[in-house]
């Protein structure tokens, strides 16, 4: 069989681009997605917190997390539905596990604690969150980690350094940097 | 020296099999997910699909899911390890150039 260089260019070409498009549509497709959905959840219920009512924000949480789960239930049946497993693990399982065991955690602490104040509150779900988000990241895929490190040093230093701003700094660096995070991973991953 | 692969390097195929490999292991994707990946036809899906099954480089496992017919498609070890020796042999074409 022969193969011109200009050939061979060509194929590897139709190769890397068929790769790079599985991977976006097949394994990366749903991620995005989750992060754009959470990061505008985020943004708005912060914003919310900053400048609506007490009750009127918590209500808008309220929603905001219902609709949140709603999307993420969709998009999760949604994601699954081209690529299967053709012999199951019992990863998937035990990290389900994990997100259920560390809801319930954050729930006995928020408890122990009780009562908190809308900052603590929301300190404890972005610390758990993050807690869980490294774990995933040491985990599956390393990069990931610093972004949940970050994320806990942005929300440490706007809960002690900044409180005054610390809802609206939540809002525009936490959910709009998973926001822009989600929009990087759709078009450059 | 890796080889090229003739069944292989016809370009539905080489795209089928680029998409399979990008998959973990033990994934497998579903035949109607892969037509739109590819954007082919279910014929000529198909008709591909059967070229690289006889030669073991897929495989092809059809199953019911709630009661309807499913077929999903997984490259092999073979096909992997053989897709591998493709794209080295393509590299050194162009490295020798």
């Amino acid at each position: 069989m022969n193969v011109s260089p200009s050939e061979a260019e060509e194929a590897l070409a139709t190769i890397q681009t068929m790769m790079k498009k599985t991977r976006r549509a097949i394994s990366s497709s749903g991620a995005y997605v989750l992060l754009i959905v959470w990061g505008v959840i985020w943004l708005l219920g912060f914003l919310g917190s900053q400048f609506l009512p007490k009750e009127t924000a918590s209500f808008a949480w309220m929603v905001l997390d219902i609709t949140g789960g709603i999307l993420s239930a969709v998009l999760g049946i949604r994601m699954n539905r081209g690529v299967r497993r053709s012999a199951p693990t019992t990863s998937g399982k035990r990290i389900a596990i994990f997100w259920l065991l560390l809801f319930f955690y954050c729930i006995a602490a928020v408890a122990v604690s009780w009562p908190v104040d809308g900052k603590q509150l929301a300190m404890y779900i972005i610390l758990f969150v993050t807690v869980g988000w490294v774990a995933m990241g040491l985990l599956l895929s390393f990069t990931s980690v610093w972004w949940g490190l970050a994320m806990t040093v942005l929300a440490l230093v706007g809960y002690f350094l900044l409180p005054d701003i610390f809802y609206i700094l939540m809002g525009i660096l936490g959910g709009g940097g998973m926001i822009a995070l989600g929009f990087y991973i759709r078009y450059k991953w | 020296m890796a080889e090229l692969n003739e069944t292989i390097h016809q370009t539905v195929r080489l795209r089928i099999m680029a998409a399979l490999v990008t998959l973990g292991p033990s994934e497998e994707v579903d035949f109607s997910y892969l037509r739109d990946l590819l954007e082919v036809t279910d014929g000529n899906l198909g008709a591909h699909l059967r070229k690289l099954e006889e030669a073991g480089y897929i495989a092809v496992n059809k199953i019911f899911v709630e009661r309807k017919p499913r077929t999903f498609v997984a490259a092999t070890a073979a096909g992997r390890k053989v897709f591998q020796e493709h794209v080295a042999a393509l590299e050194s074409i162009i490295k020798s150039k």
